[in-house]
């Protein structure tokens, strides 16, 4: 049983919505992959094909090489939290993974390992109803980790947590990938993936956009760009200018600088006098790139209406 | 697709997939436990159990107005009727009685014209009776039943021949009375040695019932049947013995033009009104003990709805059906679970009502039958298979509409509805409103077969498991097919 997700040609239509569409990607074992894109891009409705639940119009998705619906006990297969605040609210919470547990013939000690992984501690006797947002993920987490299982998916698992919070799941699902498990984490907000995700899928209207691996998104994005700062702006912008670069601020004495290399830069302002205070290869935000690839994405699309970079 | 992929860790193997198990007897305690850990559902179902026994109790203590003075007759006690007209000679063992039914008028579908072979005169005593009818051919009947043996189209004459044999007795028709057919044969408790052996004429009251809406007026008047009879022969022949009559209360022949008989050569005519049978008009103890039953199906329905229903508003339904892919198995998980414990809690309920009304209704002068009457323990027990059926009714219109209220709401109005508009319904329209709609599982409840039962016990409760089937197979279809 490999611990992978693959997904190939999958389509699937509500109405005359199309939201997702001919969607083929691979989760690896041993690496969190971050599955980007805005709200009602089709994040959950594939994720949601792959446990079986929606039926795909086209295309398949295979869990360790099977589809969802034949495995028997798939809680040891793929543990999964879609929408933590599913549990019913008069049930306490040890009760909600107890019978989770039975419908897979669990053992009974699993409920209380994953009780303590997941950090419940004494509020897993309290009813559901009462819990905060964050415990109740830490309660769906709980629910994903009952089986132990190889892959695991999170839809939108940091999203209204508190710092702490987040810092605690990203360093959970490292920790989960770190033992060779396949981790799949959907969010709209690509910053809260910086620092948690090894692996990309960017997903734009229902359309993968990019598959790739953070460090190679970010050196794209990054490309050739110099980041300087002055305190004279206005000259080093003239200077640059002319010399055929383009240059944004970036900040009240920072600026981005698209074109000549770093040496270039420094050679053109200390030929003009330009006084600088420092420089340095430019390094973008996740967020920077992801706009960057949105943006070309949706030209790519305008034009071609093609196959996504 | 554009990053080449770093060499691949090892991939993980669950610690627990070989522990892990599959299998029906999970799901139905992973459905138990997701059933009793919501405090408010164990609650609904003690709800239903006492309602039931508080209706019960309401009911038996209301129902004592007669006064406990008055003594009920015998025939009465038993629920049944032993008029008409009998005319008759001693038979001291095993033999036979043999008549041809000459002609036979008045009294409907269903008056009797026959012979028989009772223990005693005494109005309730054992007998085998084979009777000729106009409605529903020669029937072999006993034990104060409606119906018995037999059928077809054969009206009068025809010749009949009854013969005993210790506590059996066989009934022979024939056309011309030389090719018999065998119509049935019945064992009577009760029918040793000394008996009587004769013919009889009997007639049901002619009942006519109008409906106003809220109520309904009943009319009924005895209905009453002349038979000639010929060619009559008692076997082995008893010295010296005259034939005795025994007719309607007050005697042999109170009224002469309705009651009697006369005889002229070998040819006799018995006239005789009221009928052998069931008590149409006696009331149903069991059933109004056992009424709150349709109170505290409010709560099962409330409780089977909600258990499917709080899956899609909650959005436990995809954990479910990620824990457990297959949907129809965890459909039939869930009947099962819900089916059960309305059983349970049906039993509980239906027996606590007929045992703690019982002290009730006798100090109100009402013996009511004991839980041990056949009857009685299938309504009993029917009641809580009843309640069980309910609850997976209306699981399965939970699953179709997904919404607490409009699936609460329908199923009580499906079970309702017939109930309260049969009584503004013209008679023949409501029976078959009793007979056709789910409400008709209700039937079970019945001890006493009454001139107003639409369908019966068995398949009245048949009639719901039907509907019960059709939503659970639907039910099924639109799980498996929609999305989650």
């Amino acid at each position: 049983m490999e611990a992978t997700i693959e997904v190939r040609g999958l389509r699937k239509r509500f109405g005359s919505t199309v939201a997702v569409d001919d969607l083929s990607f691979t989760v690896g074992p041993g690496r969190v992959t971050g599955f980007v894109g805005p709200n009602g891009a089709g994040k959950s409705t594939t994720m949601r094909m792959i446990m079986g639940l929606d039926r795909p119009d086209a295309g398949a998705a295979l869990v360790g090489g099977r589809p969802y619906r034949s495995l028997r006990t798939p809680l040891c297969r793929l543990g999964a939290m879609l929408d933590a605040s599913a549990v019913h609210p008069a049930r306490r919470a040890r009760d909600h993974l107890r019978w989770l547990a039975h419908a897979n013939g669990l053992p009974a000690r699993r409920v209380d390992e994953v009780i303590e992984q997941a950090g419940l501690g004494s509020a897993a006797r309290r009813r559901a109803g009462g819990f905060s947002l964050g415990m109740r993920q830490r309660l769906g987490i709980a629910a994903a980790l009952l089986g132990d299982p190889p892959v695991l998916m999170f839809d939108e698992p940091v999203n209204g947590l508190d710092p702490e919070g987040i810092a605690w799941i990203r360093g959970l699902l490292r920790s989960l990938a770190a033992e060779g498990r396949a981790v799949l984490v959907s969010s709209h907000l690509m910053s809260e993936l910086e620092g948690g995700a090894d692996h990309l899928l960017v997903i734009g209207r229902g359309r993968l956009i990019a598959d790739t691996r953070v460090e190679d998104l970010l050196a794209a994005a990054s490309d050739g760009r110099v980041e300087l700062r002055t305190e004279r702006r206005r000259e080093a912008m003239t200077v640059l200018a002319r010399a055929g670069a383009t240059v944004t601020t970036s900040g009240s004495d920072a600026l981005i600088v698209t074109g000549p290399t770093a040496e270039r830069v420094i050679e053109l302002l200390t030929g003009e006098g330009v006084a600088f205070s420092g420089i340095s290869a430019h390094r973008a935000s996740l967020e920077e790139a992801y706009m960057e690839l949105t943006k070309d994405a949706l030209e790519f699309q305008a034009v071609a209406g093609g196959e996504a970079r | 697709m554009t990053a080449p992929a770093p060499p691949a860790p090892p991939s993980y193997r669950s610690t627990v997939a070989g522990e892990a198990r599959d299998g029906f007897g999970r799901l139905l305690l992973a459905e138990w436990t997701k059933l009793r850990t919501v405090p408010r559902w164990t609650l609904t179902l003690l709800a239903a159990v006492v309602l039931m026994v508080a209706v019960a109790m309401l009911s038996a203590s209301d129902s004592g107005s007669s006064g406990p003075e008055e003594k009920r007759s015998p025939t009465a006690q038993l629920q049944i009727i032993d008029l008409g007209h009998y005319t008759y000679l001693p038979l001291a063992g095993d033999g036979s009685v043999v008549a041809r039914v000459t002609s036979q008028d008045g009294g409907g579908a269903w008056a009797k014209a026959g012979l028989m072979i009772r223990g005693s005169a005494e109005r309730g005593a054992p007998y085998a009776a084979l009777a000729v009818t106009p409605g529903h051919g020669v029937r072999m009947l006993t034990g104060y039943r409606r119906d018995g043996a037999g059928g077809g189209t054969a009206t009068a004459p025809q010749w009949l021949r009854l013969t005993r044999a210790g506590a059996a007795v066989t009934g022979y028709a024939s056309a011309d009375g030389r090719a018999w057919r065998r119509v049935g044969s019945v064992r009577v408790d009760g029918l040793r040695g000394r008996a009587l052996a004769g013919m009889f004429v009997a007639a049901p009251d002619e009942v006519e019932v109008r409906r106003v809406f809220g109520g309904e007026i009943i009319s009924g008047k005895p209905g009453d049947t002349t038979a000639t009879f010929d060619n009559v022969a008692v076997s082995p022949p008893a010295p010296d013995a005259a034939w005795l009559d025994r007719g309607g209360p007050g005697g042999p022949a109170a009224d002469p033009a309705l009651d009697g008989s006369t005889r002229s050569g070998g040819t006799f005519t018995l006239k005789g009104t009221g009928d052998i049978g069931p008590d149409e008009f006696a009331p149903d103890v069991t059933k109004a003990t056992l009424a709150g039953a349709m109170i505290g199906q409010a709560a099962i329905v409330a409780l089977a709805v909600l258990f499917m229903t709080a899956e899609y508003r909650r959005g436990t339904l995809r954990t479910t059906f990620a824990a457990s892919p297959r949907r129809g198995r965890v459909l039939a998980a869930k009947a099962v679970v819900v089916g059960l414990a309305s059983l349970a809690a049906g039993l509980v309920a239906a027996f606590a009502s007929v045992l703690l009304a019982r002290p009730l209704l006798e100090s109100g002068g009402i013996a009511p039958p004991p839980v041990s009457d056949p009857a009685v323990l299938r309504a009993v027990v029917g009641t809580a298979a009843l309640l069980a059926v309910l609850a997976v009714f209306a699981l399965a219109v939970a699953v179709i509409v997904r919404r607490s209220a409009v699936a609460i709401a329908a199923v009580l109005l499906v079970l309702l509805v017939p109930e309260i508009t049969a009584t503004g319904l013209p008679v023949a329209a409501a029976r078959w409103v009793e007979r056709v709609t789910p409400a008709a599982g209700f039937a079970i409840q019945q001890t006493v077969t009454r001139y107003d039962a639409a369908i019966g016990p068995w398949a009245g409760l048949g009639v719901l498991c039907a509907y019960t089937a059709a939503a659970l197979a639907a039910a099924a279809w639109l799980l498996r097919r929609r999305d989650a």
